[in-house]
């Protein structure tokens, strides 16, 4: 088989490294997209690759061949692919399967505790919950409907525009359903290791997206100032662990000197560049799909014939 | 300020500015307490549909009413949300928040961070 059967996981490879840097001085909500559907089609490019590779192995079988009428000798002349690559394929398909099927188990049963947390917490205050609690905290919990979360301590220490600002961040994480896009990420970066830098990607870009929408309730430094505010307060409750704290202080950098920048423009380039990345990880995926079916159906006229079909297989491009 | 919002959101915020007082607001301090910029007709209304929903309680205050939110006593919503986070994973990864807490060394970094951008730009 030819080399494009290879392509799909490198361009996945380099959209999983390309994109979350390119993300970052894009419009949030464009980025997000990106990242996640982007991250799905990667994922996808990448699996169909490890299936072609494995699946001509797989065809060789003489069982497998009787029944689909190829000849299996034939395959076995016609196919480039080496023994060991395609066994490797097949175990690399086999754990990448294993590693989805669970991400997606754990995080559809968090999500359905989201949903019956949402419709669990005291209701009377319409889309807001106010915990009584010193410390600064503020949640969106997905449901239907969703329901915000916020601390009382919180509330005290911002003036009326920045509690503004928190509850617009909180809401657009909901209207916008931004555990899809974390979610999606997430299982791309399950299903292809390439893409494992997605998930926090997306993780900053929806926070940045929040932060945008908030600041269509107030201004821009409203925003900057409430993270400020509700950021610079010591507290030992409901503490993460270190790794995600150290990620927390440099995003949360990040989002303010976003905010005191100019809403970002959408940059062509940065667009055209991703998506060309992802039309080449479907593309070869696509062509090495076709290499596989002639494969197949050489292997097929072989069995009921007609070799020198098989012949003319291997002389083409 | 003084942007669009929708009807839930307002109800939002006269809610969130009552748990961030110290003392029960007439709807006349509610107005002030969110800026100034809603009418106080809209938060007379906004105050008494929270009281029939049992979201707030009211007393009598000279003329008019003084509004005080309704403590969730027994800490119901509390100890569900830290159900939920205590979980972790993908738990606690459904739970989006506006941002994590920090430790005192994070919150010096984090000072420091905010401290470099502000003195470039020499506006903050």
């Amino acid at each position: 088989m030819h080399l494009s059967v290879y392509l799909p996981l490198v361009f996945s490879g380099l959209f999983g490294t390309a994109a979350p840097y390119l993300a970052r001085r894009l419009p949030p909500a464009v980025a997000t997209f990106l990242l996640s559907i982007g991250g799905l089609l990667a994922a996808t490019g990448s699996a169909v690759s490890l299936a072609l590779l494995g699946f001509t192995l797989v065809g060789q079988s003489p069982l497998l061949a009787e029944r689909g009428h190829w000849s299996n000798s034939a395959l076995r002349h016609a196919d480039p692919v080496a023994a060991p690559v395609a066994v490797l394929a097949l175990i690399l398909l086999a754990v990448l399967t294993v590693r989805v099927v669970t991400a997606a188990t754990r995080r559809l049963l968090a999500l359905r505790d989201g949903y019956r947390l949402a419709a669990a917490l005291p209701a009377a205050g319409g889309e807001l919950t106010v915990i009584d609690h010193p410390d600064g905290h503020a949640f969106a919990v997905p449901g239907r409907p969703g329901r915000i979360v916020v601390s009382r301590g919180l509330l005290r220490r911002l003036d009326a525009g920045q509690r503004r600002a928190v509850l617009a961040h909180e809401r657009a994480h909901l209207i916008h359903r931004h555990y899809l896009h974390h979610a999606v990420a997430h299982l791309a970066a399950a299903a292809n290791p390439l893409l494992r830098r997605l998930p926090a990607a997306v993780g900053l870009s929806t926070e940045r997206w929040a932060d945008e929408s908030a600041a269509t309730t107030c201004s821009r430094e409203t925003v900057a100032d409430a993270l400020t505010r509700a950021a610079l307060r010591r507290s030992d409750v409901w503490r993460l662990p270190a790794t995600v704290l150290a990620a927390a202080v440099t995003e949360l950098a990040v989002r303010i000197q976003a905010l005191r920048d100019p809403a970002p423009r959408l940059r062509l380039w940065r667009v055209a560049l991703l998506v060309t990345l992802l039309l080449a990880t479907t593309a070869t995926a696509v062509e090495a799909a076709h290499d596989t079916e002639r494969l197949f159906e050489n292997a097929q006229a072989a069995y009921h014939g007609t070799p020198h079909r098989i012949v003319l297989m291997r002389e083409a491009p | 300020m003084g942007k669009r919002r929708a009807a839930g959101s307002l109800e939002s915020e006269v809610l969130a500015a009552l748990w961030a007082a110290d003392k029960p607001l007439t709807a006349g301090d509610v107005v002030d307490a969110l800026g100034g910029d809603l009418a106080y007709t809209t938060v007379q209304t906004i105050l008494a549909r929270l009281h029939s929903k049992g979201a707030v309680d009211r007393q009598p205050a000279g003329r008019a009413h003084a509004y005080t939110p309704v403590l969730d006593e027994a800490g119901l919503a509390a100890s569900r949300m830290r159900a939920m986070l205590d979980r972790g994973g993908d738990h606690a990864a459904v739970l989006a928040r506006f941002l994590g807490t920090l430790s005192p060394q994070e919150e010096a970094i984090l000072a420091g961070l905010i401290a470099r951008h502000r003195t470039p730009g020499g506006d903050g």
